[in-house]
C-alpha cells in the first residue's frame, strides 16, 4: 500500500509542485493521473522513489518512509519500484539487452554490473521482460536502431525487470503515435493484471485515461481537486481539473485522425 | 505485442576483423610498453627517492633576485611578444593564398598548403634547435624558431576560418571588376578580422608557454637558467623558478583569455 | 534620384570614433612591445637581416639527407621510440584522465570534489611536457619512461578537461533511469554515461596521441628517449646531411600518423552525430568501434 499524508514539495526556485495531497493506493490498483502540464503529475511520481525530494508531508510504501530516508534506504525502496519515462531514458549506444539488464543495477554488486559481468539468472530474467514486452528478438540491436515504441517496451521491460511492486509511469505515450500509444497502454495494463503490480501512470489525453484507467486522480497546480472511479468521470470533471474545455490536444485521437 | 513464438535471438559473436583490430592494438600496446621501459613500480620507488629532498627548501632570496629569474623571463616574454608579430603578421597574407576561397591560382594554393604541412610536422624544439645552429645560441634564435611554429599554427587555424567565410561579399566585390587583392581586402578580410586577432592572442598564449622551454635547446629565456640549474642539481632552485613562472604565465592566460572572449 | 541633390534635413553622421580609437590603441600596443622586445634581446640590424641567409647556408646542407648513414644508426627505431612514448604517454593519460573527468563534470559530481580536480586538471595543463621531464629525469633516470611519464601526466590535463566537456554534453535522461532503479552513482557513470561519451572521448585521445608523438620527437632532446637526441647530436657534430635525414624521417611518420589517426577520428565523429536515419549513425560507429577496438 502507497499512502501519500499532506505530502508537499517545494523545489529549489521556490514553485511549490505539490500542495498538502493526501492519497491512498492500493495494491495492484492502475490509477492515472491527469492534469495539465505543471499540475505537479511528474513531482508526485518523482516523489514516490525519491528523485525528488518531498519537502513536507510522509511517503510510505509498504509502510517503509521516503521522505527523509538514507541514501541507502533509497535505493533499496527505488529498487522495488520501476519507473518508465516520456522520453524513454534509454542509452542509445548499447544494445537492447544492456538496456534492459539496467533495471537489475539495484540488486547486482556493483563490481559485477560496472564490468558487465551480469548474473545468468539476471540474463535470464531480462530475456523473459522482453518475452513479455514482444521484442525479445530485438535483444542484441543497439537500442538506438529501434523505433519509438519499440523504445518505450525496451523501457517498460527495464522496469520489469526489477520484478517490482509498483511501477510509475510518466506520460509513457508521449513521445508516440496514437496507435503505438494504445498499445503501449495495453501492455502496461496486460502487465498490471498478469503480475498485480500497482501501476501508476501520468497521462495527458483524456481518451487514454477513460480507455485505460480504472481509478483517476485529478492534479491542478499542486492539489489533488479530484479521486475517483473513471466511470464516474465526465466531461464536467475535466473541466474541473483543467480549468477549461476540452480541446482536440487533449485527445491522443483514433487510428482514423491520423489518415 | 506478445504474440510470443519469436525465438530468442542467438548472442552475435564479436567479427572476426574486430576481434583482430583489437588484439593487434593490444600486442602493439605491450610491445610498446616494452620499448619505453615500463614500470609501475616507479611510483612508488619515485615516492621513496632520495632525491625529493633536494628539492625542498624552495631558497626564495635566489629566486627573487632579478638576475636571476626575473630578468631571463622578461626575455623569454620578450622573445613570444616578437614571434608573435612575425609569425602572426606572415601568416596573414599565407593564409589567404592557403585558402580555396581566397587562393590567387591553384599551384600558390597547393606549394603554400603543402610546405606549411611539413612546416607544421617538424616539432617546435627542432625548429629551435636548428636555428640556434643556424644564427648561434641565444634569444635571437629562438625569436626565429618561435615565429616559425606561431606561422605554422596561425595559418592552420586562420586559413580554416577563411575557407567558412561567407564567399558573396568577395563575389559582390568582384562583380564590381575589383582586381583580387581589394577584393580580399574589402570582401573578406573585414568579416574574419575578429577571428583573426582572437586566434593572434591564442597564438599569443602558446608562444608563452613554448618560450619558456626554449632555453632548454639552448634558445634563450628562462629555460637557459633552467637547464643550467638543472644540471648543477640545483632542484630547489628549480622548484623556485617554476612556482615564479606559472604564476606569472597563469596571469598572462587568464588576461589574453578574458580579451579574447570580449573579442568574439 | 533626381539631377538636382536636394540636401537632406537629416545632418550626416560622424564617423563612430570608439572603432578608429581601439584600432588606434592595438596599433601603438603591438609597436610599443615589438620595440621594447626587440631591445631586450640583442639584435642589430645587421644580424636581423643577416639570419636568413645563415639559416638557408643550414638548411641548403640537409639536402640530400644521408639516408643510409641514418638507417644504419638506427633512426628510424630512434623515431617508433617516439611513437611507442606517445601511445604509452597517451594510454596512461587516458587511463588516469577518464575517472577523474567524472569527478569534474558539472552534471554529476558534487561541488566539493568538482572544483579540486578541475583546478588540478588546469595545473597540469600549465605544466609542459618539457619541464615535467626536467623534474622526471632525476627520479627515473634518462630514457624513454621519463619521457613517457611526462607525456602522461601532462595529457591528464588537456584529456580530462576534454572528457569533462564530453561528459557535462550527455544527455542525462539514463542517469535518471539508473537512479530510478536503484543504482549506485558508479553504475550511473558505467551505463548511464559511459557509453555515450565513449566515441567522442576514443576521439580525444586519438587526437592527443596526435599531439604527443611530437611532442615526444622533443623531449629526445633531453635524454627522455626517442628520436630527438640523434637529432641533437648531429646537430653537435654539424653532420647536416644526417640530420636532414632525420628530420625527413620524423615528418614522415609525424604525417603518416596524422593522416591515419585523422581518418578515424573522422569516421568516430561521422558515427555520432550523423543521427539522420535510425540505422545509419549507427553503422558508422559500428565501423569506427572495429576501427579502434573501442567495442562494447
Amino acid at each position: 500500500m502507497i499512502r501519500f499524508e499532506d505530502v508537499s514539495v517545494t523545489y529549489r526556485g521556490g514553485v511549490q509542485a505539490l500542495r498538502g495531497l493526501d492519497l491512498t493506493i492500493e495494491d495492484g490498483e492502475f490509477i492515472v493521473i491527469v492534469g495539465l502540464s505543471g499540475a505537479g503529475k511528474s513531482t508526485l511520481l518523482r516523489a514516490l522513489n525519491g528523485l525528488v525530494p518531498a519537502t513536507g508531508g510522509s511517503i510510505t510504501v509498504d509502510d517503509a518512509e521516503v521522505v527523509g530516508a538514507s541514501a541507502a534506504e533509497l535505493r533499496a525502496l527505488r529498487s522495488q519500484i520501476g519507473m518508465i519515462f516520456q522520453t524513454f531514458n534509454l542509452v542509445n549506444r548499447t544494445s537492447v539487452l544492456n538496456n534492459v539488464l539496467m533495471g537489475r543495477l539495484g540488486t547486482v554488486p556493483v563490481w559485477r554490473s560496472t564490468l558487465g559481468l551480469w548474473p545468468a539468472d539476471d540474463r535470464e530474467r531480462a530475456m523473459q521482460a522482453l518475452e513479455r514486452v514482444g521484442i525479445v528478438e530485438k535483444a542484441y540491436v543497439r537500442a538506438s536502431n529501434l523505433s519509438g515504441g519499440q523504445q518505450q517496451r525496451v523501457g517498460i521491460a527495464r522496469a520489469l525487470v526489477q520484478e517490482p511492486s509498483v511501477m510509475l509511469a510518466d506520460e509513457p505515450v508521449a513521445s508516440l503515435d496514437p496507435v503505438t500509444s494504445r498499445q503501449v497502454m495495453g501492455d502496461l495494463q496486460r502487465i498490471n493484471r498478469d503480475l498485480g503490480i500497482t501501476t501508476i501512470v501520468n497521462l495527458h489525453y483524456l481518451d487514454l485515461a477513460q480507455e485505460f484507467g480504472s481509478r483517476l486522480v485529478g492534479l491542478r497546480d499542486g492539489e489533488l481537486v479530484f479521486d475517483g472511479d473513471i466511470a464516474d468521470v465526465d466531461d464536467d470533471t475535466f473541466m474541473e481539473i483543467y480549468g477549461r474545455a476540452i480541446s482536440d490536444d487533449d485527445l491522443v485521437g483514433t487510428e482514423d485522425d491520423l489518415t | 505485442m506478445s504474440e510470443g513464438g519469436t525465438a530468442r535471438p542467438v548472442r552475435p559473436r564479436p567479427r572476426l576483423r574486430t576481434f583482430g583490430i583489437t588484439a593487434g592494438l593490444l600486442a602493439f600496446t605491450g610491445f610498446a610498453a616494452r620499448e619505453v621501459e615500463f614500470a609501475v613500480s616507479t611510483f612508488w620507488e619515485a615516492w621513496n627517492n632520495p632525491l625529493w629532498e633536494k628539492f625542498w627548501p624552495v631558497p626564495w632570496d635566489w629566486v627573487l633576485d632579478r638576475s636571476n629569474v626575473l630578468d631571463p623571463l622578461v626575455e623569454t616574454f620578450q622573445i613570444a611578444i616578437l614571434a608573435t608579430i612575425v609569425g602572426c603578421g606572415l601568416a596573414l597574407p599565407i593564409s589567404f593564398a592557403m585558402s580555396r576561397l581566397t587562393a590567387p591560382n591553384r599551384p600558390t594554393y597547393l606549394v603554400s598548403r603543402s610546405v606549411m604541412n611539413v612546416v607544421r610536422a617538424v616539432p617546435d624544439l627542432f625548429w629551435a634547435k636548428l636555428l640556434v645552429t643556424a644564427v648561434g645560441i641565444g634569444a635571437f634564435a629562438g625569436t626565429w624558431a618561435l615565429s616559425v611554429f606561431s606561422l605554422a599554427v596561425m595559418v592552420k587555424l586562420f586559413s580554416e576560418t577563411v575557407d567558412n567565410a561567407d564567399p558573396r561579399p568577395l563575389e559582390a566585390a568582384r562583380a564590381t571588376g575589383s582586381r583580387h587583392l581589394p577584393a580580399i581586402r574589402t570582401g573578406v578580410l573585414p568579416t574574419v578580422l575578429p577571428e583573426y586577432v582572437a586566434y593572434a592572442l591564442y597564438v599569443f598564449e602558446l608562444n608563452i608557454r613554448a618560450s619558456i622551454v626554449l632555453g632548454l635547446v639552448g634558445a634563450g629565456g628562462i629555460g637557459r637558467v633552467l637547464e643550467a640549474q638543472r644540471q648543477f642539481f640545483r632542484f630547489d632552485r628549480v622548484l623556485g623558478m617554476l612556482i615564479i613562472v606559472f604564476v606569472v604565465v597563469f596571469v598572462i592566460e587568464q588576461v589574453s583569455v578574458a580579451i579574447r572572449k570580449r573579442l568574439v | 534620384m533626381t539631377a538636382t541633390h536636394t540636401p537632406s534635413t537629416v545632418s550626416r553622421p560622424s564617423p563612430p570614433s570608439g572603432v578608429r580609437r581601439r584600432r588606434a590603441l592595438l596599433a601603438l600596443a603591438l609597436v610599443i612591445g615589438g620595440v621594447w622586445s626587440v631591445t631586450g634581446i640583442d639584435v642589430t640590424l645587421e644580424r636581423f637581416l643577416g639570419a636568413p641567409g645563415d639559416a638557408w647556408d643550414i638548411f641548403k646542407r640537409l639536402w640530400p639527407p644521408a639516408m643510409d648513414e641514418a638507417l644504419d644508426r638506427g633512426v628510424v627505431g630512434k623515431v617508433f621510440e617516439s611513437v611507442y612514448i606517445a601511445w604509452i604517454g597517451t594510454i596512461i593519460g587516458a587511463v588516469l584522465s577518464l575517472p577523474l573527468a567524472f569527478l569534474a563534470a558539472t552534471n554529476v559530481a558534487p561541488r566539493w570534489i568538482r572544483v579540486p580536480v578541475r583546478q588540478l586538471f588546469n595545473a597540469i595543463r600549465a605544466v609542459p611536457e618539457l619541464i615535467v621531464a626536467v623534474i622526471f629525469i632525476p627520479i627515473t633516470g634518462l630514457g624513454p619512461w621519463a619521457g613517457t611519464l611526462a607525456i602522461g601526466l601532462h595529457s591528464v590535463g588537456t584529456l580530462g578537461k576534454w572528457a569533462t566537456e564530453a561528459i557535462e554534453g550527455v544527455d542525462t535522461g539514463p542517469l535518471e533511469a539508473v537512479e530510478a532503479t536503484g543504482g549506485r552513482w558508479v553504475s550511473g557513470m558505467r551505463w548511464g554515461i559511459l557509453p555515450q561519451i565513449m566515441p567522442i572521448v576514443a576521439s580525444f585521445w586519438l587526437f592527443r596521441f596526435e599531439i604527443n608523438v611530437r611532442a615526444s620527437a622533443v623531449l629526445g632532446m633531453i635524454g627522455a628517449g626517442g628520436v630527438g637526441a640523434e637529432l641533437v647530436s648531429q646537430l653537435m657534430f654539424r653532420n647536416f646531411s644526417a640530420v636532414g635525414a632525420v628530420l625527413g624521417i620524423t615528418v614522415l611518420v609525424v604525417l603518416t600518423i596524422d593522416t591515419m589517426s585523422a581518418a578515424v577520428r573522422r569516421r568516430i565523429i561521422a558515427g555520432v552525430t550523423r543521427t539522420g536515419g535510425p540505422d545509419d549513425g549507427d553503422r558508422n560507429a559500428e565501423a569506427l568501434a572495429d576501427l579502434t577496438g573501442f567495442r562494447r
